[in-house]
Parts: structure tokens; C-alpha cells; sequence
């Protein structure tokens, strides 16, 4: 920072007039580094697709450029695998946030009680959120293995018999939920604890003296006051769910999410049409979908939440 | 914040630590690259695919001793595919190269087609010389429109049937090279002796690893697969598909496979552990037998003819990118590892069948104690002269890997062979549209 | 890419969740945990750790005695030769030193900027204020996907690929952390303070320097420490920029696993020294990044 230099020891005999000019621009200053990193490599990308996907462009030529108009967003109306690539990122989206963020509430809820050894606790069950997706899912596809999987080999052991988790749909998008499952379950809970602890104590109180049960304190009382943080959650795993990649990606290293794409999510799919296939365009015009789609679900949310709190505020 | 403020403190100290050494061996990163050039010393990097065994036969040390002032890195993908998108990416980036890129012969009709202006004009160096070396459709095919030479042949893979003996033996089968050639001497009776098998080997244990593997196998035995001679796309009504489709469902639905994808890490573990009795393997199998199966897969394994004559499956290509650091010195190498007595010397150790002419004459008699002492020189002699020279196209190898995907779906997921088909059409039509 | 280095879901809550203006010190239940708790902990804590006691087994153990039914279960003797093999085939060593140079270099940058830029949003006022933070906030809805196409252009444009720059740069682009570092300031830095700076005439720099930096050490901490743990596990990106000739610790894992070994165990062997690094950050610093996480859900 140059700037420091400028500290003089008596400013007062500066101008006044340079000085306010400076007091209005400084600001300027201070957004400056990271806005023009945003700019490079945040917004240019962003409206840089936007334009890429009207054209026809090849990873191996990408200076022969085919206007083609709107004609890769039609394409993938029709495009069976742009299809299937979606629900199967709904599906897994679902398999993966709902038990996620239900264990998590529950472990959140044992973690509010007064224990011995709670930073022990606390730091343990984050401990997945510090492996990366490679690692954790290059341990999860052993794991998962059909002949020589410890998963298969428990469940042989109670008698059910083996399970192709790489090939079957529902199976292997249950694998690959579990992976997400995994590593964030832990995260999402110490927010929940998080939003616990700024409950006031006093609203437990009063519903102990109604003889309301611990079950009952926990839906009348906990859960209302972590409306905010569970909306907070459910947005931020929809938006990492749609965003879903590295998991099914390194499932089995396959780009198409399996031999008949069972596994296929949209960042995925989009990292095959670009970068497997070398169509660049289309690729770009997946992105651009899974963007809005995201808005969308994102502007969803806050609407319901809006009506739902306005509801409450009316009673 | 619960924390205390000296546990702050420490954490802070720590980072700043932490990126200090950083910049630190930023610093030093880069200062080693430049005294790299400064006192004459070349490093070349070498990137490839699957199993080419040249460290494995020690013949970048051999380089290295030959030319002290040559350091060779190589690095080394297992599924070609994979490769392939890789160097894909590099190339449209013209960065990150390396001075020696691998080439298969699936793809070397995109590289001739395609990307010539790509890769170095290897006659600028002379090349021109060499091609009196090379079996002459091994030469043309890495030949560009205007005569450029864009590659060195590496080997090629003519094609033979490998098994294990000890399981064949405990199903009561015949462990014979010679009796199993003329046994198996048509896919009807692989596929026969496959039902004896499964009938009598032990429940974890199938007759070959895929029928993928079998497509493929029965692929290499044709002259056209999946483009004509004007470079037509015809696979979807070429006969010899169909006929190596139906005896791959045919194989799917009498149960014969261990239904375990190629290149899969499953398919790797399934070495040690028995899982199935045959693999169709062209040459270059052979070294990927010995490194899966390792020490304990010794003798255990031999090699016998191939049901329904020669064929060639693969083989590849040195190919030197224009946007390569050290694009001289990269060609003097590859020009040594192609050259006959260095293929002949792959081929001992590791299988890899030479595409130089004089090479094949000098490994004639070669034998491989790891296969039981099978003549190797002799059976993939045999098959690389009777091998068809086959049609090659752009997408050779996307249409290959659409159709194994769709036996795949096949013999695992149970989907009925048309629908599978009509997946696999999908599919190609996907990647090329 | 403004989302790249950060998780799918790092980010706060965009707004105070509850109980704003309450005392934290009274807020919570205290009640008492029984034995169901702990079972319930325990198990939690079991299922936590359990890939890493396994991925420990499989890395000391050989490639045939994974696929043995049944299943190894404890560790066995061959962990130092397949560390060994893991160095030969992937040059982990590379990797883990490039890993180190992008993620250092990403959480100084970051921390730098988003302090900065987290500041002046906090408490200085400038025309557009609102809308650029708007703006910001709203960047951290894009996915990752979705620029880098145009990225690859670009750094192919610059001869960059292939390049450690080419993950550094478009790294630092954090508006999780611009976001992060603004709500800890507006929350811990008094206005008066800045106001009796500048009585003092005390330039703008000068205040920065030696007012807000100070008071903003915890959060910068704790943002450098969840940018360094998402800039070393980051992947999407790295594997388009970068190939196994020049990888980050990712990168060479993907190449572990897709490429020419085929030894399970070193591959496990390739994932238990990927993880090592992050885990001893954790171990040593565990507290303060569980502070970090609850801070930007709470305090945010």
C-alpha cells in the first residue's frame, strides 16, 4: 500500500478542497482491488457466456464462431440427456439436502445440551467438511465397490445380497448423495447450533412451566426461532445441489455419470458437452440454464418465505 | 467471538507463516526453471496413455545414460479418453504441453483430419528417412493431406486370446494352447466352451472380463467398423458391427461375463482376485496383465490364438506438439524409442507388438515365461501379419466407447439389447452433432 | 468466477438469523445431556471419522488384499512403500507444493481484498453503496460452471493455462469473503473510533491501517482460514486450467484415480497425503474455524 505514505504529520495544511475530494473518492479506493478482479474474472465471464452460447464454437477451433442464435437453448429442449441430467440432479438434489439438513438439525439440537467434551464433539463432526471432494469420494467409490466393497460386504453379512451401486440409477444416486451427505451434515449443523444458542432462554423457560415436553419445546420453540437459519440452509444447499459436479464426476472418472448417464448432473453434463465433447456453445447455453434455474429457485424460496412470515406477522 | 484473543493471535502468526512460505517456493519454483536452460541440460516431458512400458523397460534410463545432458519426466494417464480431453484442452490453449504426446490410432485420423496444424511437421527433421522402417498402412495413417508426417508408429496390437490356466483346469477345461486355438477356433466355440465353464467354475468366477471386451476384440478383425473408405460414418448398418454386437449379447445373456467395465478400478482389482478365466488381448495387454496381476499372477496365465482369426485392436503413436519446449530434442528421442531394437526390447518386456518391419524379424522366437513360456514373437507375429488394415475415422473412438457403454447397460442394468442400441445411436449423435 | 474457491456452501446467512440485539451470553439451553446424547454424538462422530480410519487401512495394505472377501480391516505393513509409489507415479510432491503456492496465495489476496472492500461497505459512505453490495451478494448465486468457458478463453488468450496464475487470480475473486468481512465490521468497529481518527486527521490509509486492521484480525483470521481449506479442495476449476504435467494436489488425485496405476492402496495411499495438510490445519486450528462457521451464521 503506497498510501501510507501519504500520512503527513500535520494534514491541516493540505487544501481542504484535495482532501475532500479524496475523502469522497477513498472509498473508490478500497473496492477497487477486488471489483476489478471481479470484473475480469467474476462479470466478463458471466456476460462473455452469455454470448459464447449463441454461437456454435469447438474447443479445438475456438476462433471459428457460428452464429446460431437461440438454437442451442432449443437444442436442449429436445436433448434427451439435457433431460435426464436434470431430474437427475433434482433427484439427487433431494436425496442428498433433505436427510442432510434433518440429521443435521437433529445433531444440532444433542449438541445444545451441556456436555463434557463438546469442542470435541463439535470439531469432530466438521472433520468431513475439511476432506475435498476428491478425497472423500475416491474413498466412497472403494467403499462402494460391487465385489470388493465394505458397504456390499455389510449388507451380505445381514443377509441382503449385493448391490451394484455404480450401474443401478436409484443405488448409485443414493452413493453419490451419501458422499454429499457425509461431507456436510456436520457444517450444517453447527449452524443450526449456531442459531440455537441466540434463542432467548427465557422462551424455553416459559414453555417449561406450560409442562410443555422437550419434544414439544423443540417444535414450538426451537424450530420457530431457527426459521431464519434453516431457510439460510435450504437455499444454500439447493444452490450447491444444482452446482452438484466433482462427486458424480469422480463416482467412476466418467464425464456421461455412468454407462446410461444414471448419475448425470447438470455441471456435469455441461462439463461433457464442453470439455468431453468439445462443443462450447452448447455447453455455455447448460450453464446459462443452470444460472436461471437457479434464480428461480432462489426467488422461490424468498417468496414463500416472505408470504409465510407475512402470514405469521398477520395473526 | 468464544475464542481467545491469543488463539486468534496464534492463528493469524500461523497463516501469515504459511504464506511466506508460499511465495517463498514460488520464488524458488520458478528460479529453478531458469538454471534449467542456463547449463545446457534438457529436460523432455513425455505425457501418454495406458501401458506404452518405456520407464518399464528401462529405456529412459538408457536415453538418459546415452545423453547426459537429458533429463526425461513422464507422466501418464491409464484411459485414453481421459488423455485424450486432457490434451484437447492444451492444445486449443496452445499451453501446457508436453515436448512427446501419445497418439492412438483411434485417434490419429482427427490428428491427420483435424489438427495438423497442431503438431510438428516431423520431415523438417528428417523424417522422411525413416519411413522405409515402418510397416507401410502404420506410416500412411499418420500421414497428413499435404505428406505431412505428424507422428512415429509406436506398435500396433494384433489381437490373441489370453486365459488362466489354473482356473480353465479347475472347470475340467483343456489348458493347451494348441488344443484351446483349435477349440476356440470360431466365437461359436468360445462361447460354447464359456457355457462348459460357467457350468463348472467355481460362482465368483466368469468365462471373460466384459462383453465390452469381447465387442472390441471382434471389432479388430474387420477392415471397415465404423466408416467406409470415402470417410462416411456406416457403423449403424455395417454387418460386422451387428455380427460383433449380437455374439457380445449373446455372451451377455448366457451369464459368461464378470460384467466389470474396462479401465474401471474394479476391473483392476478383479486381477488379483480370479474373476474371470479369459481376456481377449491385443499385445499391449500383455503389460497390463503383468502390472495388475503382478508377482502372484506368474505362470498363471497363457496365450492362445484368437477365435475367428487375426485382427488388430489399438496400437499408437509419438507425436511431437508445435507449442512444445524443446520440439528438436523431443524428436531425437522419439526417433530412438520407435526405432527397431528399442521396439524389440518393449515387446520383450512388456508385450507392446513393434511397428518397425525389422523389429518383427528380430523377435520372431521371443517366448514370455509370465505366460507359461507362450511364443509370444510367434502368435503375434502370426496375427500382425494376417491383421486387416482397417478404415480410420475422426470419431473411431467416441462411436467405440458409445457402443461398449451400451453392452455395458446390457449385461448390467438389464436394458433389453434395441433400446440399448438405439442409447448408444443417441449417443454418437450427441458427441458429433 | 466469483464462487470458485468457495464450498457449494460456505456462505453465511444474508441476514442476522434471530435474536437480533440479544445477549449471546444468556441465550441457548443449558439443559443437561443423558446417554442417549452421547450415543448419539458418538455415532455422529464414528460415521465422521470412519472413511479416514479406512482410507489408513487401505493405504497400508497391498492392491490384493483389497480385494479380498472378507475385507481388510485393520491396517497392515505396506504404508511407506505406497506412499513411495504415490511419489513416483503422481509427483505428489509437485502437487502438494503447488497446492500450498495457490492456496497461500489465494488467502492472502483474499483476505487483503474482501478487508478492504469489506470495509469501506461497512463504514465508509459512497455513491452506489448499496447496489454494489447488492451486486456482490447476488454474484455468489452463480454457479462455478458458468464462467469457465469464457475463463478458458481467457487465460488461453494469455498463454496462462497450464500456468498456477490461472487458479491464483480468478481465485481471489471471493464475494463470500467481501460479504463476511463487511458484517464483521459493521458488527466490531465503533464509529467513533473512525471518527476520532479522523478528528485527529488521521488520513484514510492510516486509519486502515492502524485502526480497522487491528479490530478485523479475528475475522480476517477466520476467512483466511475457510478461504486456504476451500482454495486447497477446490477442483472444478483447477482440472480445466490445469493437467498432471503441473497439478494441484486435486488434480493429481483425479489423476491417481483415472490414471495409470492400478494399485488401489496407492491410490488411497495418494488421498491419505492430500488430506494430511488439511487435517493438520484442523487439528491445530479446529476451534477457531468452528468459531469461523458459526460466526458468519450468528453474527452475519
Amino acid at each position: 500500500m503506497t498510501l501510507t505514505a501519504s500520512a503527513r504529520p500535520n494534514p491541516a495544511s493540505r487544501p481542504s478542497s484535495i482532501r475532500r475530494v479524496w475523502r469522497q473518492l477513498s472509498p473508490y479506493a478500497y473496492i477497487a482491488p477486488f471489483f476489478s478482479l471481479f470484473a475480469a474474472f467474476g462479470l466478463f465471464p458471466l456476460i462473455y457466456t452469455a454470448y459464447v452460447s449463441l454461437y456454435r464454437v469447438e474447443l479445438q477451433t475456438p476462433g471459428d464462431m457460428e452464429w446460431r442464435g437461440l438454437d442451442n437453448y432449443t437444442a436442449l429442449l429436445a436433448d434427451e440427456f439435457f433431460w435426464t441430467s436434470l431430474r437427475n440432479t433434482f433427484t439427487i438434489g433431494v436425496l442428498s439436502t433433505v436427510p442432510q439438513l434433518v440429521m443435521a438439525l437433529g445433531l444440532a439440537h444433542v449438541l445444545n445440551y451441556k456436555l463434557r467434551g463438546r469442542t470435541f464433539f463439535r470439531t469432530a463432526i466438521l472433520l468431513p467438511y475439511a476432506t475435498s471432494v476428491a478425497a472423500a469420494t475416491l474413498v466412497f467409490a472403494q467403499l462402494f465397490g460391487r465385489d470388493f466393497g465394505l458397504i456390499n460386504y455389510g449388507l451380505g453379512l445381514v443377509g441382503i445380497s449385493p448391490v451394484d451401486w455404480q450401474t443401478g440409477t436409484v443405488a448409485s444416486q443414493i452413493a453419490v448423495s451419501t458422499i454429499v451427505i457425509w461431507r456436510w451434515t456436520g457444517y450444517n449443523a453447527l449452524i443450526y447450533l449456531a442459531g440455537m444458542q441466540s434463542i432467548p432462554h427465557e422462551l424455553y423457560e416459559a414453555a417449561e412451566m406450560d409442562g410443555a415436553s422437550r419434544w414439544r419445546q423443540f417444535v414450538h420453540v426451537t424450530l420457530p426461532g431457527l426459521r431464519p437459519t434453516i431457510v439460510f440452509t435450504v437455499i444454500v444447499s439447493t444452490i450447491g445441489a444444482t452446482q452438484l459436479f466433482g462427486e458424480p464426476l469422480l463416482f467412476e472418472g466418467s464425464v456421461s455419470g455412468g454407462i446410461s448417464h444414471q448419475y448425470q448432473t447438470l455441471g456435469l453434463y455441461m462439463y461433457e458437452q464442453g470439455w468431453g465433447f468439445f462443443h462450447l456453445g452448447r455447453a455455455a447455453a447448460i450453464a446459462w440454464v443452470m444460472f436461471l434455474l437457479i434464480l428461480a429457485l432462489v426467488g422461490a424460496n424468498a417468496l414463500i418465505t416472505r408470504r409465510h412470515s407475512r402470514k405469521e406477522a398477520g395473526r | 467471538m468464544p475464542t481467545a484473543r491469543a488463539a486468534k493471535r496464534a492463528a493469524f502468526r500461523l497463516g501469515a507463516v504459511v504464506l511466506a512460505g508460499a511465495l517463498l517456493a514460488a520464488c524458488g519454483g520458478s528460479s529453478d526453471g531458469a538454471s534449467d536452460s542456463a547449463n545446457g541440460k534438457v529436460t523432455i516431458t513425455v505425457d501418454l496413455f495406458g501401458s506404452f512400458g518405456y520407464k518399464e523397460a528401462g529405456l529412459y534410463a538408457e536415453y538418459e545414460r546415452l545423453h547426459p545432458n537429458v533429463t526425461i519426466k513422464q507422466t501418464d494417464t491409464e484411459d485414453e479418453a481421459d488423455y485424450w480431453r486432457s490434451l484437447q484442452t492444451r492444445l486449443a490453449g496452445g499451453a501446457g504441453l508436453a515436448d512427446v504426446q501419445g497418439v492412438e490410432v483411434g485417434r490419429i485420423a482427427s490428428v491427420t483430419q483435424q489438427q495438423a496444424d497442431k503438431f510438428e511437421d516431423l520431415r523438417k527433421y528428417g523424417a522422411d528417412a525413416l519411413k522405409g522402417q515402418f510397416a507401410e498402412a502404420k506410416w500412411a495413417a499418420a500421414t497428413g493431406r499435404n505428406g505431412e508426417v505428424l507422428g512415429l508408429g509406436t506398435d500396433v496390437g494384433p489381437e490373441a486370446m489370453c486365459y488362466r490356466t489354473d482356473l480353465l483346469k479347475q472347470a475340467g477345461l483343456p489348458t493347451d494352447r494348441e488344443v484351446l486355438s483349435k477349440r476356440w477356433a470360431t466365437w461359436d466355440g468360445y462361447l460354447e466352451l464359456g457355457r462348459q465353464y460357467k457350468a463348472k467354475a467355481p460362482s465368483k468366477s466368469a468365462w471373460l472380463d466384459s462383453v465390452g471386451s469381447l465387442f472390441s476384440i471382434m471389432i479388430g478383425q474387420e477392415e471397415e467398423r465404423y466408416y467406409d473408405d470415402s470417410g462416411a460414418l456406416i457403423w449403424e448398418t455395417n454387418p460386422a458391427i451387428e455380427n460383433a454386437w449380437n455374439a457380445s449379447i449373446e455372451a451377455s445373456e448366457a451369464g459368461l461375463s464378470a460384467k466389470l467395465d474396462q479401465w474401471s478400478p474394479q476391473w483392476n482389482q478383479a486381477f488379483s482376485a480370479g474373476s474371470f478365466a479369459t481376456l481377449p488381448c491385443p499385445a499391449w495387454m500383455l503389460g497390463y496383465i503383468k502390472g495388475q496381476a503382478g508377482e502372484t499372477g506368474k505362470g498363471k496365465w497363457d496365450i492362445a490364438a484368437l477365435p475367428g482369426g487375426a485382427g488388430n485392436w489399438g496400437g499408437s503413436y509419438l507425436a511431437v506438439p508445435r507449442a512444445a519446449k524443446h520440439k528438436k530434442e523431443a524428436y531425437e528421442l522419439i526417433k530412438w524409442l520407435t526405432a527397431p531394437e528399442q521396439q524389440s526390447k518393449i515387446f520383450a518386456k512388456q508385450g507392446n507388438f513393434p511397428s518397425a518391419t525389422a523389429a518383427i524379424a528380430q523377435i520372431a522366437d521371443a517366448t514370455d515365461p509370465y505366460f507359461s513360456g507362450a511364443p509370444i514373437g510367434r502368435i503375434f507375429g502370426e496375427a500382425a501379419e494376417a491383421a486387416p488394415v482397417q478404415v480410420l475415422g475422426v470419431h473411431d473412438q467416441n462411436v467405440a466407447q458409445q457402443i461398449t457403454n451400451a453392452l455395458s447397460e446390457v449385461e448390467r442394468k438389464g436394458t433389453k439389447p434395441d433400446k440399448a442400441w438405439e442409447n448408444a445411436k443417441k449417443g454418437v449423435k450427441n458427441i458429433i452433432g | 468466477m466469483t464462487a470458485l474457491t468457495d464450498p457449494p456452501v460456505t456462505h453465511p446467512a444474508p441476514e442476522r438469523p434471530a435474536a437480533r440485539g440479544r445477549r449471546r451470553s444468556q441465550a441457548g439451553r443449558t439443559m443437561r445431556g443423558g446417554k442417549l446424547a452421547y450415543a448419539v454424538l458418538i455415532v455422529a462422530v464414528l460415521v465422521s471419522a470412519f472413511p479416514f480410519y479406512w482410507t489408513i487401512v487401505a493405504a497400508s495394505r497391498s492392491n490384493a488384499d483389497m480385494a479380498q472377501v472378507p475385507p481388510a480391516l485393520l491396517p497392515g505393513p505396506n504404508l511407506m512403500q505406497n506412499f513411495e509409489a504415490v511419489m513416483e507415479e503422481a509427483d505428489i510432491g509437485t502437487a502438494l507444493l503447488n497446492s500450498l503456492i495457490v492456496s497461500g496465495s489465494i488467502t492472502l489476496g483474499t483476505v487483503l481484498c474482501c478487508t478492504l472492500a469489506g470495509f469501506a461497505f461497512a463504514k465508509l459512505r459512497f455513491r452506489g453503496r448499496g447496489a454494489l453490495l447488492a451486486v456482490t451478494v447476488g454474484t455468489m448465486m452463480i454457479p462455478p460452471q458458468l464462467g469457465v468457458i469464457p475463463l478458458f478463453m481467457l487465460i488461453a488468450e494469455l498463454q496462462w493455462v497450464n500456468q498456477l496464475q490461472a487458479v491464483i487470480l480468478p481465485g481471489l475473486v471471493s464475494a463470500f469473503g467481501v460479504f463476511f468481512m463487511r458484517q464483521f465490521l459493521v458488527q466490531s468497529l465503533p464509529d467513533e473510533l473512525i471518527e476520532a481518527a479522523r478528528v485527529d486527521g488521521a488520513s484514510s490509509a492510516r486509519i486502515f491501517w492502524s485502526i480497522v486492521v487491528p479490530i478485523a484480525r479475528p475475522g480476517m483470521a477466520a476467512l483466511g482460514l475457510l478461504t486456504f481449506m476451500a482454495a486447497w479442495n477446490d477442483f472444478f476449476w483447477p482440472i480445466v486450467a490445469l493437467t498432471s504435467s503441473e497439478p494441484t494436489v486435486q488434480v493429481a488425485l483425479r489423476q491417481l484415480g483415472g490414471g495409470y496405476v492400478n494399485d488401489q492402496s496407492v491410490i488411497m495411499a495418494g488421498t491419505l497425503l492430500s488430506t494430511l495438510p488439511v487435517l493438520l490445519v484442523f487439528g491445530l486450528l479446529g476451534r477457531q474455524i468452528v468459531g469461523g462457521i458459526t460466526q458468519g451464521a450468528v453474527k452475519g
